[in-house]
């Protein structure tokens, strides 16, 4: 089965699912997202009989648009989970956004189709974005995409904040996309191509003015940037994770990331294999790197708010991303005690999903049924629901990077691979970043297991059995990439 | 198939705890039937693997990739060692593992934890399948802590009794003291080998003979450290006479046959290294041969049936580290193989024992149980007469000559001690026997003490084949024990030395003891066990007055004060600054967008 | 005679104006529409670049053919941009960007 039947399907499902809400009279509209879920889960077992390039054999322009290598495949089932677990979310999210979409008619599911049914269609461009090798393709993933975050992030219409959320993220999501769009523009221009390995061949021969490919690559650098919370570009992070929908705000948080940092490793390959420019590259990679970790971390530290907190830590393990990133071997070439960036770059972000999805869906369940937040919301969850407090704490452990966790062993290799390229820098700048995240991780921890709750009386929360399954799996998942994280590398 | 044998006999014991633990929980007798069927099925299995060669190839499983590559860097992979060495070793632990799982069956029939027992168990056969089959440093360690955990789990069965707990406690501490060392150990061994895989650390330390002598003395000793606390040596003893506070057949499963053996187990498995530094060998020799002296000088004034054979135990052991520590690797596998068999089936015994007289340990308030309890007392003398070393008919006699012998060649003082200590042997064991088994029944429990059920008894029976046989070139050549070449041939003189200690101890012993109610020695000094518990206390107390106050002044002004709060401080302050960056209005962060661009794009084109 | 470079100017011109009606401007719908301006400047050498990349006599439609899909994406999110903008103005009555402040630190 070729590689893109797995878009189709995708596509065809998110079609299939505006349709069965129309005409089909569901009693409760939930059905509808375990309904999307139950067809993501199913591409995520279809994903793996796609055939691989060599069984394939395809050729011509189609397989310069559109990569079906492991790597594609590996972004694209991360894309694919990360909607599965997103969708579940939404499940449990549906009492606040009823709360902010259609409050006179206690009722209606007004609204509620759609918040299921978008994300399919933005797992479909996220997946797309995993093999877009052309710069004509990765923009228009790219736009689908975050078009389909626009609508997600301000779906709670009668919510300042998440309208606020919204329009923040347009306005600079689309100056964002003008940087892009340019960068491409002269990218194209300076080596008349757009399919990324033409444009490595021209920029290996050097025959390119040296300015305009770092100007290009700037540009690009700017759009990417933002896609991935690198400063300085990261600065909508907090507002728009702390307004959207939880499950919008995880989606964001890890689908839009990974799929940014696939694009990112497509796009900087070619300048980094080029030695006209790849010491420029580097350098300017290792600046965004080493700001970002300070920027992430430093800034986590006084947050309250533990939406607000995790968007910090994205930013956080987004420096730390880079951090592997800038460790590229100029040339590409790769020392037998040293691990490919892609590799490291990829096992990092598979165990951020992990770790990040288990956060926010206990955070999910925390927001709908004891209503705050803030960190202070947290208080006491072990007394009251020690199961949820003991996920959140193995979570949180992941984040900091304690040792048996995944969280650890990505954090890991990418020390591994700065030390191999002697970015001593970047390592300090890393070290101090993951310190201070101990702090600020733990400081969830201490609230829910060294703290009396806000409410003694309250009940205990309640946790439906999809997502109790997908919490236990997780946790799994955590612990054993965190033993043995061979699986996962690519 | 047959390739995959080594992990299936890994593997089972980890399945069966697993399902004891999530699923069989609330039926204990399915639990403990689920246990036993796995000891025996791994029991099985193991016969089966004795008939591997040596280059038998087993799949190896790669495991963590830190840099480098599986011959020189940071390469982990899970893998089975297949040689004699663990062929032998599986036998031991999967013979006296099943026969205690048997024996625990009647033991144990009515303790309501009896589900968390036979888990604990299983987890134990694990854990101790897995330092035994382990062809490397890093996997040794994971099973290493796995043992000190089941062992933990094991000796504190009863916790609801405070010296059950107390006493798991302190094995697991004490163990962890020797493991820090150990793990040390391994990481320099590393270092200076580049791999941790026994085969290319063998390989390599034979292709370089001169590297790092200082830092590979240290280095071993540090390895060694992993024994001492494993394998109770002086000074990391204390635990084990605690850990008899654990269910009899655990004691004799862990703390006599198996676990205890684990030390002497792995520097057997690094002899290689011991060899290459002189040094380290004599440590490890004197520390074992006092270990021996110390531990037998404290068993002839216990007055508890397990702590006389714990403290006979830790004698033992030391022996086997002693004949390590001179080279003798084969001879101490070979006491370490007979010694599992006889001092299990003492264990079992003295079990045997304690059920009869309803959880009666004190030797003085038992006596007469010849008549009653007629297989017990057979067994347990047959046993008693192995580890006094009873000339050419017991299995003890031909591995305490083999280590006699190795003392005799490379250091007389260290002879000395191992016969003195042979001496004290047959002088504890004997007035053990005595006391117990002859003279009258001194409380109305041994008064109406009765045999025990077949399901404990045969166990006994079936153990003391081996503590008589198992000395003979027939039987522990079928079985792929590790034995010297040339046992029981060393000179008359370590013969006539043995023999004359044996009778010259159990002379004295026979003498002292026969017929009386009540000890006629009143040796305060080696009752108390040379006061270490008590100083180990007063040292912990000094620590914990004197040095933890210096500690607490040193960590909240200098750590906490200094190295903590003031980067604490600054990070948090540059925290809050940047925060404010975060301004809320959408214009702000345009401009900061702006600024980002100009600043990148600088960068990228004038800064390099 | 007009060359690359004249094109290049203009639209990096245009590309400013856009740049810096949006940092300037506080009125969202026209800061929506200066966004605009700058993909339009993206669109503009785009086409120079195809027009003067000439292989055979012809220019590279790869050029054009991505001018087409920014247009489309343009409108697209015009649509996506102006239907948000509208469901803020009906619940807080305004469109100055600098009375959005509600999140911040």
């Amino acid at each position: 089965m070729p590689a893109y039947y797995l878009e189709v399907i995708v596509v065809v499902l998110g079609l299939t699912l505006l349709l069965v809400e129309a005409f089909v009279p569901l009693g409760d509209r939930r059905s509808l997202a375990w309904l999307a879920a139950l067809g993501i889960g199913v591409v995520l077992c279809l994903s793996f009989l796609v055939s691989t390039p060599e069984q394939a054999e395809e050729t011509g322009r189609f397989s310069a648009l559109y990569a079906t290598d492991g790597l594609a495949l590996f972004y694209k089932r991360i894309a694919l989970l990360t909607t599965l677990l997103v969708l579940l979310m939404s499940a449990d999210y549906r009492k606040i956004l009823h709360q902010y979409t259609d409050p006179e008619r206690p009722q209606s599911q007004a609204g509620l189709g759609e918040f299921f049914t978008l994300p399919v269609f933005a797992c479909a461009g996220l997946m797309w974005m995993a093999s877009a090798t052309d710069l004509i393709s990765i923009f228009v993933s790219l736009e689908a995409v975050t078009m389909t975050f626009y609508v997600l992030v301000a779906f709670m219409r009668r919510n300042v904040g998440s309208l606020e959320a919204g329009v923040k993220y347009l306005i600079l999501g689309a100056l964002s996309t003008g940087f892009l769009v340019y960068g491409i523009t002269w990218l194209y221009g300076i080596t008349g191509q757009t399919e990324l390995s033409a444009i490595s061949e021209v920029l290996k021969e050097g025959a390119v003015s040296k300015t305009a490919a770092l100007f290009a690559f700037a540009l690009i650098l700017v759009a990417l940037g933002f896609k991935v919370g690198a400063v300085p570009f990261q600065f909508w992070i907090p507002d728009v994770y702390q307004g959207a929908p939880t499950p919008i705000t995880a989606f964001l948080s890890v689908g839009s990331k990974a799929a940014g940092f696939v694009v990112l490793l497509r796009v900087s390959e070619p300048f980094i294999a080029s030695e006209l420019i790849s010491s420029n590259v580097i350098t300017i990679l290792t600046v965004v790197a080493g700001a970002t970790l300070v920027y992430g971390n430093l800034a986590a530290i006084p947050q309250n708010n533990f939406k607000r907190l995790l968007a910090f830590s994205s930013i956080s393990h987004a420096g730390f991303l880079l951090m592997a990133l800038a460790s590229t071997p100029a040339g590409g070439a790769i020392s037998q005690f040293s691990i490919s960036p892609v590799s490291a770059i990829s096992f990092y972000l598979a165990a951020y999903l992990f770790m990040t999805l288990l956060a926010f869906l206990v955070m999910t369940l925390v927001r709908t049924q004891r209503g705050g937040e803030s960190i202070d919301s947290f208080r006491g969850l072990a007394k009251t629901s020690p199961f949820l407090a003991l996920t959140l704490l193995i979570a949180m452990m992941s984040l900091a990077g304690v040792p048996l966790t995944a969280g650890f062993i990505g954090k890991f290799y990418v020390f591994l691979l700065a030390v191999n390229q002697h970015h001593y820098w970047l390592v300090a700048l890393g070290v101090v970043g993951a310190a201070a995240g101990f702090y600020y991780y733990l400081k969830v921890v201490r609230a829910m297991y060294w703290e009396a709750p806000e409410d003694t009386s309250a009940p205990a929360i309640e946790v439906s059995m999809p997502t109790k399954i997908a919490l236990i799996l997780l946790i799994v998942a955590v612990f054993i990439f965190g033993l043995d994280p061979a699986p996962l590398m690519l | 198939m047959m390739e995959q044998l080594p992990w299936l006999i890994l593997l089972l014991p980890l399945v069966s705890a697993a399902t004891i633990l999530f699923v069989a929980r609330r039926v204990p007798n399915i639990s403990a039937l689920l246990s036993t069927g796995s000891a025996l099925v791994t029991f099985v299995m193991s016969i089966l693997f004795l008939g591997f060669g040596d280059d038998a190839v087993v799949p190896a499983y790669p495991w963590l990739w830190l840099g480098g590559t599986l011959e020189k860097g940071l390469v982990l992979e899970i893998g089975l060692q297949i040689d004699q060495l663990s062929r032998g070793m599986m036998f031991v632990v999967t013979t006296v593992g099943f026969l205690v799982h048997v024996f625990s069956l009647g033991y144990m029939r009515t303790d309501d934890g009896k589900a968390r027992y036979f888990a604990g168990l299983s987890l134990f056969m694990f854990s101790m399948t897995g330092i035994v089959l382990a062809n490397n440093f890093a996997m040794m360690f994971v099973f290493w802590e796995l043992v000190g955990l089941s062992s933990y789990l094991l000796i504190g069965h009863w916790f609801q009794k405070d010296s059950a707990a107390d006493a798991a406690k302190k094995a697991f501490i004490t163990n962890r003291v020797g493991d820090f060392g150990f793990l040390i150990g391994i990481l320099l061994v590393w270092a200076i080998s580049q791999t941790v895989n026994f085969d290319r650390m063998e390989t390599f330390f034979a292709g370089n003979p001169e590297v790092g002598s200082g830092l590979l003395a240290f280095a071993v000793i540090c390895v060694f450290c992993g024994a001492v606390g494993k394998s109770a040596q002086l000074p990391l003893h204390v635990w084990l006479p605690d850990a008899m506070e654990g269910p009899t057949p655990v004691s004799a499963l862990i703390h006599a046959a198996t676990m205890v053996a684990a030390g002497v187990y792995m520097l057997a498995r690094v002899a290689f290294l011991v060899e290459a530094s002189e040094l380290a060998a004599h440590v490890i020799a004197w520390v074992g041969g006092i270990t021996a002296l110390v531990a037998a000088l404290m068993a002839l004034q216990q007055d508890d049936i397990k702590r006389v054979l714990a403290y006979s135990t830790l004698s033992q052991l030391g022996y086997m580290v002693m004949a390590v520590g001179l080279l003798a690797a084969e001879a101490a596998m070979f006491h370490l193989f007979t010694h599992a068999f006889f001092k299990a089936l003492l264990f079992l015994g003295s079990g045997s024992v304690i059920y009869a007289c309803h959880h009666e340990q004190d030797i003085w308030k038992m006596g007469g149980l010849r008549k009653k309890m007629p297989l017990t007392f057979i067994t347990f003398s047959i046993a008693t007469l192995s580890l006094m070393a009873l000339p050419w008919v017991t299995a003890g006699f031909y591995s305490k000559e083999a280590i006699l012998a190795a003392a005799w060649h490379e250091s007389a003082p260290l002879f000395v001690i191992a016969g003195f200590t042979a001496m004290l042997t047959a002088f504890y064991m004997t007035r053990l026997v005595l006391v117990t088994f002859f003279g009258k029944a001194r409380t109305e429990h041994a008064a109406h003490a009765k045999e025990s059920p077949p399901v404990m008894t045969l166990p006994l029976i079936l153990l003391a084949i081996p503590s008589v046989i198992a000395g003979l070139p027939f039987f522990y050549e079928r079985v792929q024990a590790t034995a010297p070449e040339h046992h029981g041939e060393g000179s008359m003189l370590v013969l006539a030395a043995s023999v004359i200690t044996l009778i010259a101890g159990a002379g004295i012993s026979f003498w002292l003891y026969k017929g009386a109610s009540e000890d006629p020695l009143r040796i305060k000094l080696l009752a108390r066990k040379f006061y270490i518990d008590e100083i180990y206390q007063g040292i912990i107390r000094v620590f914990q007055d004197g040095v933890a106050t210096l500690l607490s002044i040193f960590d909240r002004y200098i750590i906490d004060g200094l190295i903590a709060q003031l980067p604490a401080y600054a990070t948090a302050s540059i925290g809050s600054i940047l925060r404010r960056l975060q301004v809320g209005n959408l214009q702000g962060y345009a401009f900061l967008f702006a600024l980002g661009v100009i600043l990148l794009i600088w960068i990228t084109l004038f800064n390099t | 005679m007009l060359t690359l470079g004249h094109y290049l100017i203009a639209s990096g011109l245009l590309f400013s104006v856009g740049f810096i009606g949006v940092l300037l401007r506080r009125n969202v719908i026209i800061i929506f529409m200066c966004l605009e301006l700058m993909l339009s400047a993206a669109n503009l050498s785009l086409v120079a670049f195809s027009r003067y990349n000439q292989t055979a006599g012809l220019p590279d439609y790869n050029g054009d053919v991505l001018v087409f899909f920014i247009i489309t994406v343009a409108a697209a999110e015009v649509a996506v941009g102006l239907a948000i903008i509208v469901a803020l103005f009906r619940s807080r009555q305004i469109t100055d960007v600098t009375a959005m402040n509600s999140m911040k630190n």
